[in-house]
């Protein structure tokens, strides 16, 4: 094991394997600047250029580039509010918020500092996880995954908004997620649900360009009625100065930063979850960790720790989604998917040879994954006094280019003028959220999780009846759904309780 | 009769303003050709495509650029309308489509803007067959021990109109195997798992994503359809143990779009010359060694069916009596 460790280490030190995963890194690096470029379509064309790859060079262009995706495209989110990834839009909550408070730099000091840990964690997860790895994944059947997913709109959604009023609208908009997430075919009787005869809805909404409107347009149009920078008229000395103070943030709040990381990698072990899933868990978990209902005021409004843990847990995934892709050939995520396309080319068949006989190749996978991050992060820290500026460029010369990206994103996805037309509906639909005091998080989450709920809920049904209520793991998660949604209701009452006494 | 056709060839060709006349032989240098790919980058259609853009142009005239161009939406209705109705028949534009369309088409969905039998065809790049696997632990070694067992097998599927349902579906309809079908994975991937995990004992797919799980010995396959490919010859056809003609007609219809598993086809009108000068590069290309090499590490077996036997395929699909469609709209939906 410890040899296989080394000798994978050795591996990617190759000259050749290196160049392919600066290579690799280079590419990336715009990928996730460039907001609706995603990972996986950027997976599927770099494919070709493997085939007279060795599996360790590869594996290095490729996981080089796929690992550092997230990292850059929180940068985006960050900055612009705009989502440079499906997953990393749970960074612009508290991300953006803060660049508008003329903290930009601090947000992206943690942010790059958090991705770091977030990797590493997955990197060590997917190294310590291959002797259990089978066992783990086959524990969670699909009554699991779907109260996985119960457990994180109930989170969400009583995390997002204070008080009862604020938890009714956050399950509200939860609900109303899922329900736009009916959108298109259905996967039992093949009907056509709202699709309202157009073919473009009969595939369901896209992710993208739904985040893209919820997210962008309202920060747009804030920014054009301001008429000024993105942080406002705020002295510019303090943007030049935050990155040190966000990595100091990442300590000073490192064991939140770990547990999202590990959250991170366990919805990445969990095939059929999604990278999406992931963040908002993380997020979730950060809310809750606020003590008292003033703190969790802060969260949305540019509380660090509401991009501590989506920065570490977009990242951990990777390595935790590689676990199931290496253990089963069943990818964990989209990339995953087209990546196990790779594993063919490569000559490799995942599987359990690949913790056997191919474990050096697995431990260089590992070793691309913590190298691709180290050395990114770190091309970042030089460049980020110069990002972090960019928030203090006049609204007016920034929303162009801001503009152009969003539609160039959205476009994007289908090459189709519907996802315009979506990226603009949800945009209207995200500025009136805004404007109403509505979470957009639940709304997300309910997007994003509801054909994972919707399927796995009819598997269950379906193949065990009623008898997947009491499968010990489902009574735990169902436990857990139940003290997500009362534990901030409590804790409201004991500290109106004591603000009482004080009065 | 043939001068009659090259003059109507000749006026086409002037009405649409094409670079290629009837009289000329066709010849694409300078020019780009796009692949028009009817699902996103990185499925099985589009790696089809991939491989073909790198390796057709050595054997097309003039040496064009070949682009492939995705454009997914409606299980890929919207490709196959474009390539129809929008793109120019000149030559520059293919598509390839879910190979399920000609059952849209037959099954009357609205969305359906082509006709199948007046593409140009260009042929079919290879073929998918189905078959079904069950879990390797089980006792059953044949489909014969299944039927004989009487006992229920579960088997995990994705949804209707996909073959990972419709085809169990018409073996528990008409072969007296007792079948419980589990649907709503969301991939075939995802089956693999729930077998993996013991939930589900069987699942229905393409030969060629199934390969690596049955070399694994994790699954072994018992039945398959007509389609054929090396490997599974043994094994027996489901339309040869149909009870009734009519039991045969329809797995034959739900299978016959198989035979055509990666269709090419050029927009309606596409001059003769040029439709057999990419029949020729496809078929050229596709014996390539160095493609061949190519798609056996990406687990692809290409094969080329040229467009005219394709076409006969498609017609003889769409001319079933009304009473079998019918019934076959019953049991199988358009999907992917």
């Amino acid at each position: 094991m410890i040899d296989a460790l080394l000798e994978g280490l050795l591996l990617v030190l190759q000259w050749k394997a290196f160049a392919f995963m600066l290579l690799g890194i280079g590419v990336g690096f715009w990928v996730g600047l460039l907001p609706g470029l995603g990972g996986a379509t950027t997976l599927a064309l770099m494919l070709p250029f493997i085939y007279a790859m060795t599996p360790v060079e590869g594996f290095a262009f490729l996981l080089g580039m796929h690992s550092v995706v997230a990292t850059t495209g929180d940068i985006t989110s960050v900055l612009f509010g705009i989502p440079g990834e499906g997953t990393t839009a749970a960074t612009i909550l508290d991300g953006h918020a803060m660049a508008k408070k003329g903290e930009a730099g601090r947000a992206l000091g943690a942010v790059l500092a958090s991705s770091l840990v977030g990797a590493l964690v997955g990197a060590a997860a997917l190294a310590l996880a291959i002797p259990v790895v089978r066992p783990l994944v086959l524990t969670f059947g699909s009554p699991e995954l779907f109260m996985i997913a119960i457990v994180g709109i109930a989170f969400i959604a009583s995390l997002s908004a204070q008080g009862g009023r604020g938890m009714l609208r956050g399950f509200l908009a939860g609900g109303v997620g899922l329900m736009v997430a009916t959108v298109g075919q259905d996967p039992q009787a093949g009907i056509a649900r709202y699709t309202f005869d157009s073919l473009y809805l009969w595939n369901g909404l896209d992710l993208v360009p739904v985040l893209i409107g919820i997210f962008a347009i309202p920060e747009i149009v804030d920014l054009i009625v301001r008429g000024t920078s993105i942080a406002g008229d705020l002295p510019r000395s303090r943007l030049n100065q935050g990155a040190i103070e966000g990595v100091k943030d990442t300590f000073r709040h490192f064991w939140l930063t770990i547990r999202c990381s590990l959250i991170g990698t366990f919805i990445g072990i969990m095939p059929g979850l999604g990278g999406a899933v992931a963040q908002w868990l993380a997020y979730g978990h950060a809310a809750q960790s606020a003590r008292t209902a003033e703190e969790r005021k802060g969260f949305g409004r540019g509380d660090v720790r509401g991009v501590l843990g989506p920065g570490a847990a977009n990242n951990s995934k990777e390595g935790g989604s590689l676990i199931p892709t290496v253990a089963f050939g069943v990818p964990g995520s989209s990339s995953m998917a087209i990546l196990l396309g790779g594993f063919f080319l490569l000559g490799l068949v995942p599987g359990p040879d690949m913790l056997t006989t191919h474990l050096a190749v697995t431990f260089s996978m590992v070793w691309t994954i913590v190298l691709a991050n180290v050395i990114t992060v770190i091309a970042c820290f030089v460049l980020l006094n110069h990002l972090a500026r960019v928030t203090a460029v006049r609204g007016h010369f920034l929303v162009p280019v801001i503009l152009v990206l969003v539609f160039i994103g959205s476009y994007t996805t289908n090459n189709h003028y519907g996802d315009i037309l979506l990226m603009l509906s949800f945009g209207a639909v995200g500025y009136l959220m805004v404007a109403g005091g509505w979470p957009r998080a639940p709304f997300v989450l309910g997007l994003v999780l509801g054909k994972i709920v919707e399927n796995n809920l009819y598997i269950s049904v379906a193949r065990y009846d009623a008898a997947w209520l009491t499968r010990p793991v489902v009574l735990v998660l169902m436990a857990l759904a139940v003290a997500a949604i009362l534990y901030p209701l409590i804790q409201a009452r004991r500290s109106g309780a004591r603000s009482e006494k004080h009065a | 009769m043939k001068t009659r056709l090259a003059l109507v060839l000749a006026i086409a060709a002037l009405a649409a303003g094409l670079p290629f006349g009837a009289a000329r032989s066709a010849s694409f240098e300078g020019k780009t050709i796009t692949i028009v790919v009817g699902f996103k980058a990185g499925g099985g259609y589009d790696r089809v495509a991939r491989i073909l853009a790198r390796h057709i142009p050595k054997y097309l005239p003039g040496n064009p650029n070949v682009i492939v161009q995705n454009m997914p939406g409606g299980n890929s209705i919207t490709a196959a309308n474009h390539v129809y109705a929008v793109a120019k028949p000149d030559g520059l534009t293919i598509g390839t489509f879910n190979r399920n369309l000609v059952l849209a088409q037959l099954t009357k969905v609205r969305a359906v803007r082509f006709d199948q039998t007046k593409f140009a065809w260009v042929g079919s790049a290879a073929s998918e067959s189905t078959v079904l696997a069950i879990r390797s632990d089980l006792p059953y070694r044949t489909f014969d021990d299944l039927r004989k067992s009487g006992k229920t097998l579960i088997i995990g599927a994705t949804g209707p109109g996909a073959n990972t349902y419709d085809f169990p579906l018409l073996l528990k309809e008409f072969l007296g195997v007792d079948l419980k079908i589990v649907s709503g994975y969301s991939s075939s991937a995802d089956i693999m798992l729930a077998i993996e995990r013991k939930e589900v004992d069987a699942r229905a797919g393409s030969y060629t994503s199934l390969r690596p799980f049955i070399d694994r010995k994790l699954v072994h396959p018992v039945i398959r359809a007509r389609a054929i490919e090396t490997g599974i010859e043994q094994l027996p056809v489901d339309e040869d143990l149909a009870p009734t003609p009519r039991a045969k007609a329809i797995m034959a219809l739900r299978s016959a779009p198989e035979v055509i598993g990666r269709p090419y086809v050029m927009p309606p009108g596409t001059p003769d010359d040029i439709v057999n000068a990419m029949r020729e590069a496809f078929d050229k290309a596709i014996k390539d060694p160095q493609l061949m090499a190519e798609a056996k590490k990406g687990k692809m077996e290409l094969e080329f069916m040229p467009g005219g036997e394709v076409l006969k395929i498609v017609k003889v699909v769409l001319s079933q009596p009304k009473d079998v469609v019918d019934e076959f709209s019953k049991y199988v939906k358009f999907g992917e």
